[in-house]
């Protein structure tokens, strides 16, 4: 069903949804951004309407709210460990297309990867309707036409924010039930068709391109460029990296427990392994392991896409103005240049 | 040519007298050291037609037309009018009314700041438009100050060589939760700033919360946003920093973690405390003297009447100066050379 209401019904629906429901949404943080006087735009729980940031794309993607920054997963005593606990109660969260793909893209991590399943990401998917946040315009680093992550069908509720109302299409019975007083209209979300940028994604026919690749002056650039602080991943939909660590809570103690954060393969130290032996050494080398990853190497086992959704916000959140899309491209000009070579 | 000028009267003007007899170097106040750049045809006009076709950028950030006869004064500064009232009387809101007179005094010296927040990605405040505030409070008066912004401790303006510097600084709020422990903000407090940060054990990060200048260098490094300045707007000053050929030094520091209100308070009992430590006689002395004569207890006094202090705001209870003498014992002097402060018998 279709409704258009006020900002004012809006919250007070809002008011009698958070009775059973936590919202989540893009907010605004003023003055908390990287330079001074200027916001971030994060998730966070939501109580009204004018809180949710529309005409913004967010800093942070939506995955913070199922995978957190960091999470307790257990607590251990010397012989025994108990699961931390988690709130049962249902969340809306209010995503872009981008981010409803996104999402999809981690469940396909978390919830399958390997014949296993994540207890701490299911317990936290499981509570999960999705708002999806109408999205035609777009921003100059989006590019989710071209990875094909601009619809999604399987939202609960859709919004569109227009002239202080919100028009809704509702597709969830349950949530329907709250609008029973709204007026009814006509509304169906558009998708964005055509982003500023488009980008072609290059295919690897074989192994020998893909070796001469890695070896490929191009990724000389970052060593020069990228200071491997890691805000690309954080600010990636759908990288799902952690790594875990345990607190101890006394000196003496054999009581602590272990938590999750997230960790960035950008980051040196993250392919650090027992005995000493590290992987990836270099800026340049961390950078082609990220863009092989999402641009290739997923694709190649999954079979399915790309781990990209063209959120562009690895582009917008990094301090040294390296773009994702234009290193795919000059990805893509160093393939010619190989296959090129191996023809003559 | 005449040989016959009041040559303080010319620098009051703000015309500064040449080794070229009967010359002499306009210097326009820029307060902030901001203005529209359509100004800098008032500038070429001057430098042209009336000085010798070069143009100074002054140490004080002032715009200079040197060698300008005196005999063109008069038509200079008729010229100045509007250049004045924009950017004085209007855009800093000065008590005055320019006319073709000129400046009205050299005083208060101009303002400086560094680009600051509109622009630098290290920023913390707007330093141009906090400058053109303090313009506002010390100008125009003929007691002497020299004030500069920073918009962060880098102090790229040196502000420390000024009587008050004053830098943009913020209180750092710490988000635990969104901490990935890389130590990104380690590493850049330890090369940019003080070293008080470190990974503990827990891979989250310790602060030594008493050495942190403000200066955000951890929120610039942080992917994630576990670092986030305070918005509340703070700043550190430092006292008495000048230089000369008798006694340069570098200031103190004098307070921190103060609010803008503070530190307009404190600027608009400056002219009330030069009126009395010169016994309410102005004569061109430097305004960081004034604070020696008096003493830093009884400045102190002085200067922040009627102030209220924000929570946070810490100031030096005493400051011990350390000059850099340009000669031995400058200050051992026989008693009647002594230099006095306030009403006098």
């Amino acid at each position: 069903m279709g409704y258009k209401v006020s900002f004012e019904q809006a919250n007070k629906i809002f008011d009698k949804l958070w009775d059973k429901y936590d919202i989540y949404a893009p907010k605004r943080f003023e003055g908390r951004g990287r330079y001074s006087d200027t916001d971030i735009v994060r998730y966070d729980k939501v109580n009204t309407v004018e809180e949710i940031v529309f005409d913004e794309k967010s800093d942070y993607p939506a995955k913070e709210v199922l995978a957190p920054i960091s999470q307790t997963l257990f607590y251990f005593t010397e012989d025994e460990y108990r699961e931390s606990k988690c709130s049962t109660r249902p969340i809306l969260i209010f995503m872009r297309p981008c981010d409803i793909n996104a999402m999809h893209h981690q469940e396909k991590i978390y919830l399958g990867n390997g014949g296993y399943t994540d207890l701490y990401y299911e317990r936290m998917n499981e509570r999960v309707k999705i708002v999806m946040m109408e999205c035609t315009e777009g921003w100059d680093t989006c590019f989710c036409v071209s990875m094909g992550a601009n619809k999604a069908e399987d939202y609960a509720v859709a919004v569109r924010c227009e002239n202080g109302n919100l028009l809704v299409d509702i597709k969830d019975s349950e949530l329907d039930a709250y609008f029973a007083e709204a007026p009814a209209a006509d509304f169906k979300p558009d998708y964005i068709e055509k982003n500023e940028i488009e980008l072609q994604i290059p295919e690897i026919p074989n192994r020998e391109v893909l070796a001469k690749l890695k070896a490929h002056p191009m990724w000389e650039e970052y060593n020069k460029r990228c200071i491997s602080c890691g805000s690309c991943t954080v600010a990636c939909s759908t990288c799902t990296c952690f790594t875990t660590t345990d607190i101890i809570y006394h000196e003496n103690g054999e009581a602590g427990e272990r938590k999750r954060t997230t960790a960035s393969c950008q980051i040196k130290g993250f392919a650090d392994m027992a005995g000493g032996h590290t992987f990836r050494t270099t800026a340049a080398e961390r950078m082609r392991y990220k863009v092989l990853h999402k641009f290739h190497d997923y694709k190649a086992r999954f079979k399915d896409y790309h781990m990209c959704v063209g959120c562009g916000r690895c582009t917008s959140r990094c301090p040294e103005f390296i773009s994702i899309t234009a290193t795919v491209n000059k990805m893509s000009k160093a393939i010619d240049e190989i296959m090129a070579s191996e023809n003559n | 040519m005449n040989h016959d000028i009041d040559i303080k009267k010319t620098r009051i003007n703000c015309f500064r007298q040449s080794k070229v007899p009967g010359e002499f170097m306009l210097q326009m106040r820029v307060p902030g050291a901001v203005i529209d750049a359509k100004y800098l045809k008032v500038v070429m006009e001057i430098a042209e037609k009336w000085g010798n076709g070069t143009f100074h950028l002054g140490t004080r950030q002032t715009l200079n037309a040197p060698g300008i006869k005196y005999e063109n004064i008069p038509a200079v500064n008729a010229y100045i009018k509007d250049y004045i009232h924009d950017v004085d009387q209007e855009m800093c809101g000065c008590d005055m009314e320019a006319d073709e007179t000129g400046y009205p005094t050299i005083g208060a010296r101009n303002v400086m700041a560094c680009i600051g927040n509109s622009h630098c990605i290290k920023g913390n405040c707007n330093s141009t438009e906090l400058a053109r505030k303090i313009e506002k409070l010390v100008f125009p008066s003929h007691y002497h100050i020299k004030v500069a912004v920073a918009g962060c401790p880098n102090d790229c303006v040196k502000a420390n060589f000024n009587d008050f510097g004053i830098m943009g600084i913020y209180k750092m709020d710490y988000n635990y939760d969104r901490c990935i422990g890389c130590g990104a903000c380690v590493d850049a407090c330890e090369h940019h700033a003080t070293g008080v940060l470190s990974l503990n054990k827990d891979n989250k990060v310790d602060k030594d919360t008493c050495c942190c200048v403000g200066c955000a260098e951890c929120v610039l490094a942080c992917p994630t946003s576990a670092w986030t300045r305070n918005p509340k707007k703070l700043y550190r000053v430092t006292l008495g920093g000048r230089t000369g050929k008798q006694n340069p030094r570098a200031g103190k520091l004098f307070l921190n973690w103060v609010t803008e209100d503070v530190l307009l308070g404190m600027f608009a009992n400056w002219q009330k405390f030069s009126a009395w430590a010169l016994d309410y006689k102005p004569e061109y002395l430097h305004g960081g003297h004034l604070i020696d004569r008096a003493g830093y207890k009884t400045f102190v006094k002085h200067i922040f009447e009627g102030v209220e202090f924000n929570p946070e705001a810490k100031m030096a209870d005493d400051i011990y100066w350390a000059e850099n003498e340009q000669r031995a014992n400058i200050h051992v002097m026989p008693l009647s050379k002594h230099k006095t402060a306030g009403p006098q018998e």
